[in-house]
């Protein structure tokens, strides 16, 4: 010990040399440089950072589920591809496949945004099914309202769109990245020469090849008829979670689009059967079943910012009926009610007791199309409970049953068109033997009809606003069961339009 | 020299000092090793504190060995859905499934060193059934597997293992997708058990050629050619020309083989329960035990649950006095061979005169070499008949409603058909589906349903046959019935 303290450090007798000390800054450049450069790497393309808002309804609106770091769209080829595959587009634009735009926003409502990976990327949310507009004549201004069902967005068009798109020689860095380029100048910016050359070319390339991969999955689409808007074949593309061979599907199980639900009021549903075919208990199971629709995978799900729509949504009122309702009328109506229709839909307006409420009918009993019913399958249902493996929350409520859920009335007003897929536009029209609703209808309007009670649904068309004719001919559309004298079907035309008006009070 | 001692102590201190450190760091990288591949964790306590359910889910070792790592397993349907024999992942197997749980009835998780999938008694041994369309399935824990298609999942996974696609980029891909492992989790899986895994699934391939040849027919679904297994698995036999796949037989009420002189399988080629259930374990196991105090004990549980586990009661009323007189009938037909002192006793072949083809696929030399193939691992048992199969054994018919298809090799969709003569049987039927058929007493086994789910019997394909047994089939329509009736009470 005494000895080597007697002598100079390593390092001072190293750095007498001259050489030695060359060396040292020769090292200490080049490092210090991998170093920066690191640094630079990592700020650049670390980070996960969802825009945020503090406003719950901005946040169901505009906020993150997760689903962009899976399934996220790069922000700028996602801005730019309505330019460069304009073909595949119906109309103009996100907003032609029924995506609102709100003014000032650069996104529809439903789409949030999440810088990962460093790159912007966008993605649907709970809003783009779950959100919709109300327009009180033709000319006059859409409202805005959250958690109605997104009655007029065409989401097979949007994946029609992407699909494409992506299989278009079009989708390529030659024609997107300049478009993309051109969006960001005209706000003032620029892409770097990094975006340019090395990220936004790299996106799309991956993107292209994951929406050929999505496009192969999810074919089984492109052969059904058109769903047309505010529908969804919810349990065929929930069989693509698992990468089914869809081509070997029986025909009974095809074919089975059903309307986006109204998402309000949720905590009272706790317990109830969920989903059209009650194939689920659980509201938080069934809220992260929902979520895949918004890109998210296990270990890719927001779970805090989707507690936050979650909580919000347990007690989120729907809208009161804004239209003018003739109380005695409604008086007469609420008796009918109790009559016919409490047992099974509620004792009130918020009083979801009754001896049927949220419970399955049997589709005997209850005779509406069974597609929807069929398309859920009881493997479907022990499949979906390896969801979620290895976290508390593993699924374990998805059961197949056998008819059609019960459901409580709450908003119906906004809940047209009318029974799982929304074959009868309106409640009058339901009060109606299925003989005597009408065969084809127009959907996708939402202008609305205080009369009948649901949207106008015998116009083709507001100039450019074309609407889309639905039949109910087609498999999957048919507009019976709930109906005869249990139902209200037999009652007379005045009695019938009591019931309606008590019902616009919900 | 008092300098050079210090150095030379001081290098030789430094040296010890060096090793011991050296020895820490083995220590500890033994450890982790340990910790990240061989530590055992108990099953979660609603496993193993319900016998219903650790007959359904419980280990009984097999993860160990013949385990396949949790998250390969998990994502092979996903990856090689056109494998399977239809949409639905792992149900389109045939496998009871319970709705609400991760696995099917017999698949069973244990963490041995990482999350593990094995298999227990119950992935053949559960009946399912449902009376009506609108009805989810009902399940028989120790019934008759009937609607699982085993060839199908034996070959899958080895099929999986040699498709190029099995490999770390794209299983670790799928993986990724559902979970989120730690960065030495992942390398685990990438470098250690993907490719471990697929070297020994394709190291089965051999032993399997038997389920490849193209001149044997489908065992299709319930049924099991299990002494060829016992071949080319424990005794590693190369193939021979034979092909007998039998009836996944029901395993409840084992109690009854307690009287002496009964032999157990459809052939009588094994001398006790106890034997019986350690065979089969140990099929599962693909390895000697790890620990026989451990095994047997769990062959011992297995041995008392299954041994006082009642058949199940028909669910369907049942015509009481159409009953009674269908036991006169039963008392004056049957009961000779199936309620008697013959029961579950070694007879000649010509004495049923069913299909032939399982006799051949055991011998006296298979017998003897099993048997000293389960000694060597240290277990006394007193094991295979050390005799050649002459014929089939007369069953017990407890729960002989559930126990479609009849006959030995399942060649007989319904009770009724059995009592036709073999001419009259159904020539071609689809077994495996789950409907029940009260009228017949079986399962429906045709119709678009039945053709879609099942799968195609034909009785005129080697092994399949529908002859013999022919007692009772002379009897008046209205004896049969009533002998139908009384059947559903058994």
């Amino acid at each position: 010990m005494t000895q080597a303290a007697a002598r100079p450090p390593l390092l001072a007798r190293l750095f007498a040399h001259r050489w030695a000390r060359v060396l040292a800054v020769l090292l200490a450049v080049p490092t210090l440089a991998a170093l920066a450069l690191g640094v630079w790497v990592w700020q650049r393309f670390a980070g996960d950072v969802p825009v945020e808002y503090a406003d719950i309804e901005e946040h169901f609106k505009y906020g993150s589920t997760g689903g962009e770091r899976e399934s996220g769209f790069p922000y700028w080829i996602f801005q730019a591809l309505p330019q460069v595959c304009a073909e595949h587009l119906p109309g103009k634009g996100y907003a032609s496949l029924g995506m609102i735009f709100e003014e000032g926003k650069d996104l529809p409502v439903g789409m949030s945004k999440r810088r990962y990976t460093g790159i912007d990327r966008t993605f649907l949310n709970c809003a783009v099914c779950h959100a919709s507009t109300v327009r009180d004549a033709p000319d006059a201004k859409p409202r805005l309202y959250l958690g109605m069902p997104a009655a007029n967005l065409d989401i097979m068009a949007f994946e029609k769109f992407f699909f494409g798109c992506a299989k278009d020689p079009k989708f390529s860095a030659e024609y997107i990245v300049p478009e993309a380029r051109r969006l960001v100048q005209a706000q003032g910016g620029d892409l770097d020469l990094l975006d340019r050359y090395l990220v936004y070319p790299v996106a799309v390339a991956l993107m292209r090849e994951r929406l050929l991969m999505l496009a192969g999955r999810f074919s089984f689409v492109m052969d059904q008829p058109a769903w047309g808007p505010g529908r969804v074949d919810t349990f065929n593309s929930a069989k693509v979670i698992f990468n089914f061979p869809m081509h070997r599907l029986p025909d009974h199980e095809k074919n089975a689009p059903a309307d986006f639900p109204s998402i309000w009021l949720q905590q009272p549903r706790e317990g109830m059967q969920l989903h059209w075919d009650g194939n689920n208990t659980a509201v938080t199971e069934r809220n992260k079943s929902a979520a895949f629709g918004t890109g998210t995978t296990p270990p890719t799900i927001d779970l805090a910012n989707i507690g936050r729509i979650e909580h919000w949504l347990l007690t989120k009122e729907p809208p009161k009926y804004p239209y003018p309702v003739d109380a005695a009328r409604a008086a007469r109506g609420a008796a009918l009610y109790q009559e016919y229709c409490a047992g099974c839909h509620g004792a009130g307006p918020r009083d979801f007791r009754g001896e049927h409420v949220g419970r399955v009918m049997p589709i005997e009993a209850i005779g509406t199309d069974r597609r929807r019913l069929d398309s859920y399958t009881y493997d479907l249902a022990v499949n979906q409970g390896t969801l979620y493996a290895g976290y508390d929350w593993r699924f374990k409520s998805f059961r197949k049953t056998h008819g059609y859920a019960n459901m409580p009335l709450d908003g119906l007003w906004l809940r047209a068109p009318y029974l799982h897929n929304g074959s009868v536009p309106s409640l009058r029209d339901l009060l109606e033997p299925a003989s005597a609703r009408p065969q084809r209808f127009y959907r996708g309007n939402d202008v609305y009809d205080p009369v009948r009670v649901g949207f106008v649904s015998d116009v083709p068309a507001y100039g450019a606003r074309r609407f889309f004719a639905f039949d109910t001919a087609i498999p999957g559309n048919a507009n019976a069961g709930h109906e005869g004298p249990r139902y209200g079907t037999a009652l007379a035309a005045a009695d019938k339009d009591a019931l309606v008006e008590f019902l616009k009070t919900f | 020299m008092a300098a050079a001692a210090t150095t030379s102590g001081w290098r030789w201190g430094r040296i010890l000092a060096w090793l011991a450190v050296l020895a820490v760091f083995a220590a500890l990288a033994g450890a982790y090793g340990w910790y990240k591949f061989f530590r055992e964790e108990p099953q979660p306590d609603w496993i193993t504190s319900d016998p219903e359910m650790r007959f359904k889910y419980g280990s009984i070792g097999a993860e160990r060995d013949a385990g396949i790592p949790y998250w390969i397993f998990y994502v092979l349907p996903r990856v090689f859905p056109e494998k399977l024999p239809g949409p639905g992942g792992y149900a389109s197997l045939g496998v009871s499934w319970e709705q609400g749980q991760e696995l099917p009835i017999g698949f069973t998780k244990k963490v041995v060193g990482f999350p593990r999938i094995g298999n227990n008694c119950a992935a053949c041994h559960t009946a399912n059934y449902r009376l009506g369309e609108n009805e989810n399935p009902t399940f028989v824990t120790a019934g008759n597997g009937h609607t699982l298609n085993l060839v199908a999942f034996f070959r899958y996974l080895v099929d999986c293992a040699k498709d190029p696609r099995f490999n770390a980029d794209i299983l670790m891909r799928e993986i990724e997708l559902v979970t989120d492992l730690s960065l030495v989790d992942r390398a685990i899986y990438r470098f250690i058990l993907i490719p471990i895994t697929k070297k020994r699934l394709l190291e089965r391939e051999a032993q399997f050629a038997w389920i490849y040849h193209k001149g044997f027919p489908e065992w299709g679904r319930g049924r099991d050619d299990a002494m060829n297994l016992t071949k080319y698995f424990m005794l590693e036999l190369p193939m021979d020309q034979t092909f007998g796949p039998t009836d996944i037989p029901s395993i409840w009420n084992l109690k009854k083989y307690a009287a002496a002189g009964t032999t157990m399988n459809w052939a009588g080629d094994s001398h006790d329960v106890y034997s019986v259930i350690i065979d089969s374990a140990l099929g599962l196991l693909g390895a000697p035990p790890k620990n026989n105090a451990e095994f047997l004990a769990e062959v011992k549980w297995l041995q008392d649950y299954l041994g006082n586990k009642a058949p199940p009661k028909y669910p369907v009323p049942i015509d009481a006095a159409k009953a009674a007189a269908g036991k006169v009938v039963f008392d004056a037909t049957c009961a000779e061979c199936h309620a008697s002192d013959r029961t579950a006793r070694r007879m000649p072949l010509k004495a049923v005169d069913t299909d032939p083809e399982r006799i051949g696929t055991w011998n006296k030399a298979n017998a003897i070499a099993a048997n000293k193939v389960v000694a060597g691992f240290g277990i006394e048992r007193k094991g295979l008949v050390e005799a050649d199969l002459e014929g089939y054994n007369p069953p017990f018919l407890d729960g002989v409603w559930l126990r479609a298809p009849y006959l030995h090799n399942g060649s007989v969709p319904t009770l009724r058909d059995l009592l036709e003569p073999p001419g009259k049987r159904p020539k071609v039927f689809w077994r495996g589906y789950d409907l029940y058929d009260p009228a017949n007493v079986g399962f429906v086994s045709s119709g678009p349903e039945a053709e879609r789910v099942g799968t195609r019997h034909d009785t005129a394909e080697r092994a399949n046959s529908n002859r013999g047994h022919v007692f009772g089939t002379e009897l008046p329509t209205a004896q049969k019935d009533a002998l139908l009736e009384y059947l559903k009470t058994l």
